[in-house]
């Protein structure tokens, strides 16, 4: 198909779309992503690995590595735990309701952890934590039951809210196992627990590993939690101490080239955790094998089937409903520290960030318009990127597949840090304190999910089908029109939704961009919970939620009609 | 098809509404480490007063609003057109490095003046009073003197905003340090006292009984208890007195503007505004609210701890590392 076009449409096209696709990731994610780099390797004209060595050193900047680490591997491995059981227990277990339990696990995955661990601050803050304080009360604890502001408390809100990326994959790999490799050690006399440890584990492995390392990655990059429930305490990780430092000694030079190392050593760590992934799945990609017709045996819980459907309900409760419900409550109180009681709760927290509060409306309406633009203008580039990386034959590929896997591979932090670098004016360009710079890192940050999105719906379009048309006289753009775009327009929608609801309830990225007119949801949430303003923060929380979740059915109710057709 | 390209063009008009502003009415942007209880109804009169100028404010803690302007001077250009925060020695080191533009309002007559060299430079619009913020569950008894804070009713749950972040909060801390020495602040640690973020979070804690008392900053604690928190504000004999000042920043574009916020922020309905919401005005002819059982302006003057700005700003890196190194236990 190539050949086809470079016979037809002539050399230029190609290396037209080739080109700008090229243009596009360097100008949006390679270029920030080099003055990093640049900032952080190259001091007084020369490269310098001195200096990163002693910042490196730097008491506080050490610590933060350290607490990055210490939270990152507590989350994935009690996330591991915690995906793997509730995957086993919903595909080869007689667990009552399973694909309704099914649904509900993966409802942490709409909530946003920052929100959560809002909530959690709420319910077990040492002193005053209802949860706390109701133990205190209640039976006369002397001290608090459990203290939220530690390494403990971060590390089990953000499995909460992470468990999901381990279950999904598990869930996945344990449904499309076949189940005859499982029978036929059966047959051959293997009892129970052979069969798990010899034929199970190894087959789903792969699929923990990669859902492990993804919750790692994210984890380590991950701002909100720990700044809601660490920095009063003196924990920081690298993005909230990359933060405080930008935020605390006005951006000077040293601050940022702290920034830039710290952001560095994420950049690294982030590729390192890519390339082990890469590495086992390619490893295990032959063992999975993709027969759907069986139905796998299921293990009998017997008398376990309700205390564990108990104890799921009660996970759920516990971790979903009861944040939840804290968060509307909360953002019903006149002000924060009241009962809850009638006369205390009312809506006029809602219609006053709504209507009233120009802070709040101005976030809404920030979040929404960027959340469409910046999933509007990633889809389009998006689709033409993987067309590029998918059908095309140009010389000249080979970088653009490298700069379309550098999005995945860089967190939100860093991205902040490089637009700020690249866009505030050094270059020529100052977006700087404009709604736009934090388009252009949105872009940056969600092209990633674009080009998987469409790639994969690119690969199911045959190459045969453009040139069936192209023998039939159509021209190319009619291929494309008639023929390509139909069938990966599922992936765009998919890419679209896949951008729009994230960048609805974004923190990480914003928090480092924003100005007085350019407060996102998450900004203004983040805020005002810091400015003690924690009834509003609570009611903003809420109404985020109501839209992400809304979003979230609008989507599934789509989906299903495209399935269902 | 349709439905893709109908949310396209939706969000295509939506971003372009949002990002291109209303280009007829004159512009102004106020840095101001009030909250919103205070800075909303003051923008909300002030616009009614003044249709076509449309107002934007910033607030946040004076620490961040300062990084924010050093970054834009940096860059170029300084968004602020009026900074009013709580923070004075700020003031005087934008008055040294030339960044401010002297304006002396009309209004200058009728408003007390707490800076003896007073050149126009920075006119005070309120004087903040940090009193014991403290929650009427766990203190029975009210406060009466700073040393109560150091007796057993208050261990382990007396919290100070981070000086670092907060600019009433640094100007508490330095004037607390300077009339009763570090020692009283070895004293807090001793009894289990705590830093915490920003001025209002220590409130909000002190509410919800997190902490069962703060160093509190007037309005935000009375903004509180008016809406029913369970909480009092108590001052010792020795007031902490914290005037805050307003300045227009040099080479704004929108200098009319700048000079109409000023006069207004002095004049007696916005006066009347700030008194209204719990914090002290500049000018005696305004009412405070009986509610607030608060000291008149010209009383607190005089309760006042003295303030020695010069030396506060000079100090002011070595004080706030001394009061972290004392709570932090180093």
């Amino acid at each position: 198909m190539a050949s086809a076009i470079k016979k037809n449409e002539g050399f230029g096209a190609a290396q037209l779309i080739l080109a700008l696709s090229i243009g596009i990731l360097v100008v949006v994610v390679a270029v920030p992503v080099l003055l990093i780099f640049l900032n952080a390797f190259w001091a007084d004209g020369k490269f310098n690995v001195q200096d990163v060595l002693r910042v490196l050193s730097e008491p506080d900047t050490y610590q933060a590595l350290m607490n990055s680490l210490i939270i990152a591997v507590g989350t994935t491995i009690g996330s591991t735990v915690v995906g793997t059981f509730f995957a086993w227990l919903v595909t080869r277990t007689d667990l009552p309701y399973k694909r309704f339990m099914k649904g509900m696990f993966l409802v942490p995955f709409m909530l946003p952890s920052f929100i959560g661990a809002l909530a959690w601050k709420m319910l077990l803050s040492p002193r005053a934590g209802y949860i706390n304080r109701f133990f205190m009360d209640t039976f006369g604890f002397e001290e608090p039951l459990f203290n939220i502001y530690s390494f403990t408390g971060i590390i089990l809100v953000e499995i909460m809210y992470l468990f999901p990326f381990v279950f999904i994959q598990v869930c996945g790999a344990l449904e499309r196992m076949d189940p005859t490799l499982e029978e036929s050690a059966r047959i051959s006399g293997a009892g129970l627990f052979t069969i798990t440890r010899k034929i199970t584990i190894p087959l789903v492995m792969p699929s923990i590993l990669s859902g492990a390392l993804l919750i790692m990655l994210y984890s380590m990059a991950h701002f909100g939690t720990v700044a809601v429930l660490g920095i009063e305490n003196g924990i920081f990780n690298i993005p909230t101490l990359i933060y405080e430092r930008i935020h605390q000694s006005a951006g000077s030079f040293a601050s940022i080239r702290t920034g830039t190392v710290l952001a560095s050593v994420l950049v690294f760590s982030a590729a390192l955790i890519l390339w082990l992934q890469n590495k086992i799945l390619g490893k295990g990609r032959y063992q999975i094998i993709a027969g759907k017709s069986f139905r796998p045996m299921e293990l009998k819980l017997r008398g376990l089937r309700y205390p564990l459907l108990a104890f799921c309900l009660a996970y759920i409760g516990f971790t979903i409903v009861l944040p939840t419900v804290v968060i509307f409550l909360v953002g019903g109180l006149t002000t924060y520290g009241l009962p809850f009681t009638a006369e205390h709760l009312s809506l006029n927290n809602y219609k006053f960030i709504l209507f009233d509060y120009q802070v709040t409306r101005d976030a809404i309406v920030n979040s929404v318009t960027l959340g469409l633009a910046a999933a509007l203008i990633t889809m389009s580039a998006g689709v033409m990127i993987s067309y590029v990386i998918v059908k095309m034959r140009v010389r000249g590929k080979g970088i653009l597949e490298f700069l379309g896997m550098l999005p995945f591979s860089v967190p939100g932090s860093v991205i902040a840090l490089g637009v700020i670098l690249a866009w505030s004016g050094k270059l020529g360009i100052n977006l700087y304190n404009t709604v736009w710079i934090i388009l252009v890192a949105y872009i940056a940050r969600y092209m990633a999910f674009s080009i998987k999105a469409n790639s994969a719906a690119l690969e199911q379009v045959h190459d045969s089908l453009v040139e069936a048309a192209r023998a039939c006289g159509a021209s190319m753009g009619q291929a494309l029109r008639d023929i390509v775009l139909p069938l990966v327009r599922p992936g765009m929608f998919a890419a679209f939704f896949l951008i729009f609801l994230p960048a609805l309830r974004e923190l990480t990225v914003s928090i480092m961009l924003y100005s007085p007119t350019t407060r996102t949801i998450g900004v203004a949430i983040y805020t005002l919970n810091e400015d003690g303003e924690t009834v509003m923060s609570a009611a903003l929380a809420g109404i985020a939620l109501i839209l992400i979740v809304s979003g979230q059915l609008f989507i599934n109710r789509l989906t299903r009609k495209k399935a269902g057709r | 098809m349709r439905t893709i390209s109908g949310i396209l063009l939706l969000s295509l008009c939506m971003f372009m509404g949002a990002a291109s502003p209303a280009l007829s009415a004159e512009k102004l942007i106020v840095y101001t480490s009030m909250k919103e209880s205070l800075i909303g109804k003051l923008k909300a009169q002030f616009e009614k007063k003044y249709p076509d100028i449309s107002m934007d404010y910033q607030s946040a803690g004076a620490g961040k609003l300062m990084a924010k302007i050093a970054a834009e001077r940096q860059s170029g250009t300084v968004l602020a057109d009026v900074l009013w925060t709580s923070e004075v020695p700020d003031f005087y080191n934008l008055k040294k490095e030339g960044v401010l533009e002297p304006y002396t309002s009309s209004e200058i007559g009728n408003v007390l003046n707490p800076f003896k060299d007073f050149d126009g430079s920075f006119t005070a619009a309120r004087l903040g009073t940090l009193g014991i913020g403290y929650n009427k569950k766990f203190i029975k008894e009210t406060p009466k003197a700073w040393s109560d804070l150091t007796t057993k009713p208050f261990k382990g749950a007396f919290g100070i905003a981070n000086p670092s972040l907060s600019g009433t909060s640094y100007m508490s801390v330095a004037l607390l340090a300077e009339k009763f020495g570090w020692e009283f602040f070895e004293a807090l640690r001793k009894n289990g006292a705590k830093i915490g973020k920003g001025s209002g979070q220590v409130i909000d804690d002190t509410a919800s009984g997190e902490l069962v008392a703060s160093l509190a900053v007037d309005y935000i604690i009375n903004d509180k208890i008016k809406k029913g928190a369970p909480m009092a504000l108590a001052y010792p004999p020795e007031m902490l007195v914290v005037p805050s000042p307003v300045a227009i920043i040099k080479n704004t574009p929108n200098l009319g503007a700048a000079k109409k916020f000023v006069d207004f922020l002095l004049s007696k309905e916005a006066q009347t505004i700030i008194a209204g919401e719990g914090t002290l005005p500049v000018r005696t002819d305004v009412e405070i609210p009986a509610a607030f059982n608060m000291p008149t302006p010209a009383e607190a003057m005089k309760r006042a701890i003295p303030i020695d700005y010069q030396s506060l700003m000079e100090k002011k890196e070595a004080n706030v590392k001394r009061f972290n190194d004392i709570m932090q236990g180093k």
